[in-house]
């Protein structure tokens, strides 16, 4: 089919099925054709070699609804507790707001109640709500018990919502928490422990959420008080100086937020559960051997002041995905696959040299070099990517 | 030197066949700065025709022997720069030429004398050398090694290996004996030798190598890879680079793995078709050394060879004798080689020589082949007498067709008008086209360039011994490749392509062109006397079927050829999709106005994210995408066999030949890459296959014409605003324009604006965007269609049919055919007329009233009187369709009633509506056909029943029946106090169950089944919505529970398909069976196998599903099985009602269970229809497969004990028991298709 200009658009999503070929329906909803059956489209042969990197978006919903069987991990010794509430609530008398994620047996929750903080729990695990439900009793009204996941707020595959999975909107009406201007600061704080499978995509899901301010930052810069693992925390905050480490995560941590790290507890003193909230024996001793950091995420006031808005943010992370595909390249490589713009005057007006590498930038600097492309007067045309290349995540 | 020893060889030979003999030379030449003065003028190869890179090479080797003869200079001064130079290359011949010196050396006196000459020379030296020299002459010896090194590795890449080098002590002092020891011994003799010799070593291959045709055989992908590659090679005429390449690979043993006994024959044919008989015996050297034995076409190339060069008989007896003694029939080289009808005429003067009175067998004379199906066997019955249809076009007109076909398939591409509205040719537009010509022309001549560019790396990787893409590049002209990239660039969509797609679009492009036939002369004669079958105004002797008279008319066509593996396809696409993008540019000034005026690229390759994984894109620059808006040239270009036939298409014959003229079709449109299907169907006899190819034949004969009236009023629609609601998409005028682009994010960039606010912003524009390219792609597809209808309109035009791998038969044209929605379907009528008749009218009137959806429940006769009463709207909507009371537009489908309207409208007004001749096709609908199957292959009496098996006097609606049983079931759970039960109440009706009731029989699970229903709820404005999810959850177990309540035998039978199913896939094959009609079928899921393509722009990596190699996916053969066997059934049921009809002189079309037909004859297509069906089933059809089964999977002595091949025996042997259902019933049952 040579056909000018007019494009089927749908084309790109090559689909993981053989014989729907090029027009099939993923997830932003390219129209499939339905009255010609999919075998007919192309009269001698019906098969596209299928691009294994489609499949994503299949799996990113059926995923969400699997996560009874995920393990969790969960707060067991009072004295990690303790520590926590010293950090947290230091010498304050005063009735803060928490948010607890998957508090599981409620340790955490009920040293929190007694420090005289007021705690919402929400967990995905419904075995342990009774507990909650009853701790929740003695403090008459601190404690508020939702079922509900909050590292699966607002799944991207809208379909049905069923608890523990549901939208942030859902939630905060729930709650009776208003939304609050990026400027101010937050009304409350979360502390979680990230899942243990997946910190990864937990991360880049909230990091989206941040640069787009939906979800949860819809309702104002939210602190994020997380375990994470030693090795996913030390790489988030890397930069040029220690280059094995480095990614795009860490430039779009670093950029988005201030992070703070406030103390490191063995995984000895966290228990297991898997799903019904059995306590599950831990087999991994590497996994014991490691460390968990508790780290302390505060988005940045000033994030949006610039050139990076929600309305644009998903440039910057395609621009950095990209970049960090081939860390070791230099950036000149780079640019020509991102920009149209002539790759020598935008490494001039950075100020960077042509044989700069992709590792060698700082966070800072890929702020500046986006803004700098944004921003460029003369061109019609900035970047090469478009809302068709949307990147998916999670 | 073995160049010279070369020269004397081949002048010994009285003829000089080996063009490469001088590249060789040529390495010398470089060294010796053009000694020689003799150029090669036999080698025309492209491949050679530049040789820019090795300049580099031959300045590295002038600085070298600068300084040897430097050095000499220092040590001593008689030695002259020649002599180095000579021995130089002296010492390189015996690398050159083979692993084994020795047997280098002798082949020539003066060969062996330089040698002789070098040594002493050398020794010579060291004597002379003095001490405080010795330490210069290790630098000059250092530097002669690396010098020596530089001479090899040009010699290697400029020469083509011609000798081999046999891995077989044995073998390799037999030829070296040959070469030194009888110089003038012919090589026949050697060959009649070494033909005696019987191999010694039986490899794997050996053994794998007749099963090579087999299905079994597994080609791994290298393999396929080698043979593809030989076989362009000897297409593109780069036979020594092929020979190079077989003994490149020859010579290691771990590459000489791959070689199967096809590569080496086909490179022996090659030389046999030149009458090379040197390098033929090289090649059979080689065979004999992988320890091969040699087959019939082996011989067949050898004997051909020596009948080309006229040999003397006793060679050729010695020969014939050899090959009796290999148990090869002498008559086996007419009748099992394809050979041409030159070929076999010097094969048959060499076999004569030796017996003079030797008489080939006739071409096999198709045997008067007859199918043994007991379903067929009327069709090909010979009494009564029949008179099959014709068409109403005379001969000449046909004729006149043929031609227009013809022109276009050889044009590959055809350039349609686009029914987009016009545009003003402001300046604008003027200068936009005219920057595009020039830039066009541009392009043209950097395409070019790049090209040969690229064709030249390749060829030097080919010499290198590389599997390089030289040949492929080489198939078509390069002026045809230059003019396919440019249409790719045209066509690439504003937001860009995947690489790997356009590579594979590119790649299979290439492909199908280099297989267009070229006897078109004899084509035409052939199917100018084929049309006196079809014309109105000729007669032939004995009425048959289209297929029979065009086997009458001459003889089977040469097999066709394999496809290349996928990995080649992608490869070389991605190397053309490459060059692309290094020769188009364009100045930067379009994209930015005030930039310098330098040259940017058009494409870029960028990279998407899926997840975590990344796509390659190959993406416009948007100035570009612009500039072809601005330009707005409104022409579409197809490929040729994208659209309908100006002709008759080509009966088929066999599984390869048949539709269009020139372009090579499938008969059964199987999945790329893979070749099981086609394997099953060579190995098929070929009477077996009749049914189907008769059948797709009948359906592609039908002749179609556009309906102007509606084509008109749709386009009226389609240049105006569209209507959606009509299925006319709008314009992208009509999209929601995006809030503020983000071309112009003035307001996203405002510092008071706050982020929730720009990110609100964000999600409008991808919502708006969202629509847009929806709107797009819809009126895309709308686009080609419209055009090519206008394009076609005042023509009759055809739509050649094939089939997918369970059968059902599909048009090949993909845009404009009659299997699209219902604005495709009214576009089309046929173009022979029939009068009306008595109840044709009658007919005309049910139909409309089926289309409009309403008294789905009525009887035929209300339905008419239905229409009847509505006349006065049915008649405004013909007059006024626009303007009038549009009663059509509320129609289930709008413009299949409109059209009927107007037909009606015309017929009532004839003076005599008996005798209005009508166009107009009339449809008959399966109720729920895949149901209908299964409760005939059950015998189920209930079930019968609600799929009107059974005569009634009203039609019976299954999907009611289900929602009533359903509704049964509730209320027993709602008494029982189920809540969910409760809520349902008043919510079940016949729509929330219908798809699901629909699609089970084709195997929907209850996940599937689920949402399905769950969307049906969510329509339901005043049902709950919190209680969606459990109330979907537990209907749809009650729907599965109903119909296994009223289909009790279809679920038995389900079951135990899959069963089946698994169970074969278990013991490690794909599940296989032959429909009724004995079509044999296979179904291709496997394991997904990953391929990898290195290097480029990027790495492409890809999986198919459709690797024999791998195991069977189980998953998929399991849940595949039961849908697709019913497929297979309804396909036989169309086939059979599709040939009774045409030997009735019926014209007949189908999608799927919809059959078509005029509306005087739709009494008779219903007696047939269920005449078949009847016929169909009264097989035993479950027994049959069962046995088939059994007889496939389970026979095989080597696995029957395996614990998996006892289970299947035992599930295949418990064919699920039937009902009481009388099949016979179905005769009398009005609504079985109504």
């Amino acid at each position: 089919m040579w056909v000018p200009g007019v494009g089927l658009l749908s084309r790109l999503m090559l689909s993981a099925m053989t014989r729907a070929g090029r027009f099939c329906i993923l997830k932003s909803g390219a129209v499939r054709l339905m009255d010609v059956p999919a075998g007919n489209r192309r009269g001698l042969s019906d098969y596209y070699p299928h691009l294994m990197p489609s499949v994503g978006f299949g799996k990113s919903s059926s995923r969400v609804y699997r996560c009874r069987s995920e393990t969790k991990r969960y707060i067991t010794s009072p004295r990690v507790a303790e520590t926590l509430v010293r950090i947290l609530r230091g010498k304050r008398k005063s009735c803060q707001l928490f948010l607890e994620c998957n508090p599981g047996p409620g340790i955490l929750t009920r040293a929190l109640l007694e420090s005289g903080a007021k705690v919402i729990a929400l967990e995905s695990d419904e075995t342990f709500i009774p507990q909650l439900k009853s701790l929740g009793k003695k403090v008459n009204g601190r404690l508020e018990v939702v079922y509900c996941d909050f590292f699966k707020l607002d799944p991207r595959s809208r379909g049905i919502l069923t608890p523990p999975v549901m939208t942030s909107d859902m939630l905060f009406q729930y709650l009776g928490i208003e939304a609050q201007p990026w400027s101010k600061g937050a009304p409350l704080k979360a502390i979680g422990i990230l899942p243990p499978k997946n910190e990864r995509s937990a991360l880049w899901k909230l990091l989206h959420d941040l640069y787009s301010c939906t979800s949860i930052y819809k309702y104002g810069r939210l602190e994020l008080n997380l375990f994470i693992s030693e090795k996913e925390c030390r790489k988030i905050m890397a930069n040029p100086q220690n280059p094995s480490l480095y990614q795009a995560l860490s430039v779009l941590c670093q950029i988005a937020c201030g992070i703070k790290l406030l103390h490191t507890e063995s995984c000895l003193s966290f228990g297991t559960y898997t799903a019904n909230g059995q306590l599950a024996k831990q087999k991994h001793r590497e996994s014991l051997e490691q460390n968990l950091c508790f780290i302390q995420l505060t988005p940045h006031r000033n994030l949006f002041a610039g050139t990076l808005t929600p309305f644009n943010y998903d440039v910057f992370f395609h621009m950095l995905r990209q970049c960090f595909m081939k860390r070791n390249a230099k950036l000149i490589d780079h640019l020509h696959s991102l920009s149209p713009i002539d790759a020598m005057h935008i490494l001039k007006q950075i100020k960077k040299n042509k044989d700069v590498k992709v590792i060698d930038m700082y966070p800072e600097d890929f702020q500046h070099l986006f803004e700098t492309i944004e921003c460029s007067k003369d061109d019609n045309y900035k970047w090469l990517y478009d809302d068709f290349m949307e990147d998916v995540i999670i | 030197m073995s160049a010279v020893r070369w020269g004397r060889g081949a002048a010994g030979f009285g003829r000089a066949l080996w063009p490469a003999g001088t590249p060789g030379l040529l390495a010398e030449e470089g060294a010796l700065g053009g000694v020689w003065g003799r150029k090669r003028s036999s080698t025309a190869s492209p491949c050679e025709q530049d040789r820019r890179k090795d300049w580099g090479h031959a300045e590295l080797l002038e600085v070298l022997k600068a300084r040897v003869r430097q050095l000499q200079a220092e040590g001593m001064a008689e030695v002259t720069v020649k002599r180095v130079a000579k021995r130089v290359a002296v010492a390189r011949a015996p690398e050159a030429g083979g692993a084994q010196p020795p047997r280098q050396a002798p082949a020539g006196a003066k060969g062996a004398g330089a040698k002789g000459a070098a040594a002493t020379l050398s020794s010579r030296w060291a004597q002379k050398l003095d001490s405080d020299q010795q330490l210069m002459e290790k630098r000059k010896q250092r530097l002669e090694g690396k010098l020596q090194k530089r001479v090899e590795k040009g010699a290697w890449q400029k020469q083509l290996r011609l000798e081999p080098r046999l891995l077989s002590r044995k073998l390799a002092s037999q030829l070296q004996h040959w070469e030194q020891g009888a110089p003038r011994s012919p090589w026949e003799e050697q060959l009649a030798q070494l033909l005696q010799e019987a191999p010694h070593r039986l490899s794997s291959e050996a053994a794998a190598a007749p099963a090579d045709r087999g299905p079994e055989s597994r080609l791994e992908g290298q393999q396929q890879r080698l043979l593809s590659f030989f076989e362009c090679c000897l297409l593109t005429g780069h036979l020594p680079l092929a020979h190079h390449v077989l003994v490149t690979h020859h010579s290691k043993s771990q590459q000489q793995r791959l070689l199967t006994l096809s590569m080496y024959n086909m490179v022996m044919l090659g030389w046999a078709r030149q009458g090379s008989f040197k390098e033929l015996t090289y090649v059979f050297f080689m065979l004999k050394d992988a320890g091969l034995a040699p087959d019939l076409q082996s011989y067949a190339a050898a004997l051909q060879c020596m009948g080309r060069l006229d040999q003397d008989a006793g060679t050729i007896r010695r020969c014939l004798k050899q090959m009796a003694q290999d148990g090869l029939q002498l008559q086996g080289l007419f009748t099992a080689v394809p050979l041409s009808a030159e070929e076999r005429a010097e094969l048959l003067r060499a076999v004569r020589k030796a017996k003079p009175t030797f008489t080939p067998p006739r071409p096999p004379v198709p045997p008067p082949q007859v199918n043994t199906s007991p379903l067929l066997r009327e069709i090909y019955a010979k009494d009564p007498a029949v008179s099959y249809p014709r068409l109403h076009l005379s001969l000449k007109e046909l004729q006149g067709l043929f031609q227009q076909q013809l022109r276009v398939e050889m044009a590959t591409t055809i350039t349609v008008e686009s029914v987009e509205k016009v545009p003003l040719l402001t300046k604008e537009v003027l200068h936009a086209r005219k920057t595009l010509a020039g830039l066009r022309t541009r392009w043209r001549t950097a395409l070019y360039r790049e090209l040969q560019e690229t064709k030249e790396s390749e060829a030097h990787a080919a010499r290198e011994g590389r599997l390089s893409l030289f040949p492929y590049l080489c198939l078509l002209s390069e002026k045809e490749v230059v003019r396919m990239l440019l249409q790719t660039l045209q066509a690439l969509p504003a937001q860009g392509e995947s690489l790997l797609f356009l590579a594979h679009e590119l790649g299979l492009r290439v492909f199908k062109r280099k297989q267009l036939r070229n006897e078109v002369q004899e084509l035409e004669q052939r199917y100018s006397k084929y049309l006196h079958l079809l014309a109105s105004d000729t007669q032939v002797a004995e009425p048959c079927l289209p297929r029979q008279h065009w086997e009458a008319l001459g003889v089977p066509e040469a097999p066709h050829e394999q496809p290349w593996p996928m990995s080649v396809v992608v490869q070389l696409g991605k190397q053309l999709a490459e060059v692309l993008v290094r020769a188009a540019q364009m100045p930067s000034s379009l994209a930015a106005p005030r930039s310098p005026g330098t040259l940017i690229p058009v494409l870029y390759h960028v990279y998407s994210f899926r997840s975590f994984r990344q796509i390659g894109i190959l993406k416009p620059h948007p100035a570009f995408t612009q500039l072809l808006e601005t330009a707005a040239e409104r022409t579409l270009t197809f490929e040729s066999t994208d659209v309908p036939m100006l002709c008759p298409p080509l009966p088929w014959t066999s599984p390869h030949s048949g539709a269009f003229l020139l372009s090579p079709t499938k008969m059964m449109r199987s999945v790329e890459g893979s070749q099981q299907h086609q394997l099953l169907l060579e190995r098929c006899p070929p009477a077996e296959l009749h049914g189907a190819l008769d059948a797709l034949t009948q359906l592609g004969n039908c002749a179609w014409r556009v309906n102007g009236r509606v084509l008109d009023l749709v386009l009226q629609l389609f240049a105006d605003k569209g209507c959606p609601r009509l299925g006319v998409p709008a314009p992208p005028s009509e999209a929601p324009r995006p809030p503020e682009g983000r071309r112009a994010p003035n307001r996203c960039l405002l510092p008071e604006v706050s982020p929730a606010e720009k990110a609100e912003m964000r999600r409008e524009l991808a919502r708006r965007l969202k629509v847009a390219r929806e709107m797009q792609s819809l009126r895309a597809d709308a686009l080609y269609r419209l055009s090519l209808a206008r394009h076609l309109r005042h023509r009759v035009f055809w739509l050649p049919h094939n089939m997918d791998f369970r059968g059902r038969t599909y048009p090949c044209s993909p845009h404009f055919n009659h299997l699209g929605s219902d604005l495709a379907r009214a576009l089309l009528e046929f173009a022979q007329g029939r009068p009306l008749g008595p109840h044709g009218l009658n007919w005309l009137k049910i139909h409309l009233v089926n289309l409009t959806g309403l008294k789905k429940r009525e009887s035929l006769q209300a339905r008419r009187d239905y229409a009847d009463e509505l006349m006065e709207d049915i008649l405004d909507s013909a007059d006024r369709p626009m303007t009038g009371r549009k009663w059509w537009m509320e129609a289930d489908e709008p413009w299949q009633a409109l059209a009927c309207c107007m037909e009606v409208a015309r017929a009532v007004r004839a003076p005599d509506p008996a005798a209005y001749v009508s166009h107009f096709p009339v449809h008959q609908d399966g109720s729920c056909n895949g149901l209908q199957h299964y409760a005939a292959l059950g015998r189920d009496s209930v079930g019968a029943a609600s799929v009107n098996l059974l005569p009634s006097d009203l039609p019976q609606d299954v999907y009611s029946e289900v929602a009533a049983q359903v509704e049964v079931f509730r209320r027993q759970d709602a008494e029982q106090g189920v809540q969910v039960a409760q809520v349902l109440e008043g919510f079940i009706s016949r729509k929330v169950v219908k798809q699901t009731v629909m699609t089970v029989v084709y195997g929907v699970t209850r996940y599937g089944g689920r949402l399905q229903i769950e969307k049906r709820l969510r329509e339901i404005h005043d049902f709950p919505q919190d209680f969606v999810w459990e109330a979907s959850h537990y209907l749809v177990r009650q729907v599965f529970n109903s119909l296994q309540e009223m289909f009790s035998g279809t679920r038995s039978i389900q079951r135990w398909l899959t069963e089946s199913a698994r169970l074969i896939s278990h013991t490690g094959s794909a599940v296989e069976w032959v429909t009724p009609l004995g079509i044999p079928i296979i179904q291709p899921y496997h394991r997904d196998s990953k391929v990898m393509i290195k290097g480029g722009l990027q790495s492409l990596t890809f999986s198919s599903s459709v690797d024999t190699s791998q195991k069977p996916n189980t998953l998929k053969q399991k849940n595949g099985f039961p849908p697709n066997f019913i497929h297979s059934l309804d396909s036989s049921h169309m086939m059979l009602t599709a040939l009774h009809c045409y030997r009735k002189g019926l014209t007949f079309v189908s999608v799927h269970d919809c059959f078509w037909t005029h509306a005087a004859d739709v009494a008779v297509m219903n007696q047939v229809c269920r005449e078949q069906f009847v016929r169909l089933h009264s097989q035993p059809i479950l027994h049959n497969l069962s046995r088939f089964l059994i007889e496939r999977f389970c026979s095989d002595p080597r696995t029957s004990k395996s614990i998996w091949v006892s289970r299947l025996m035992d599930t295949l042997l418990s064919v699920p028991k039937t009902g009481t259902f009388n099949l016979e019933q179905v005769k009398h049952s009005t609504y079985f298709f109504s």
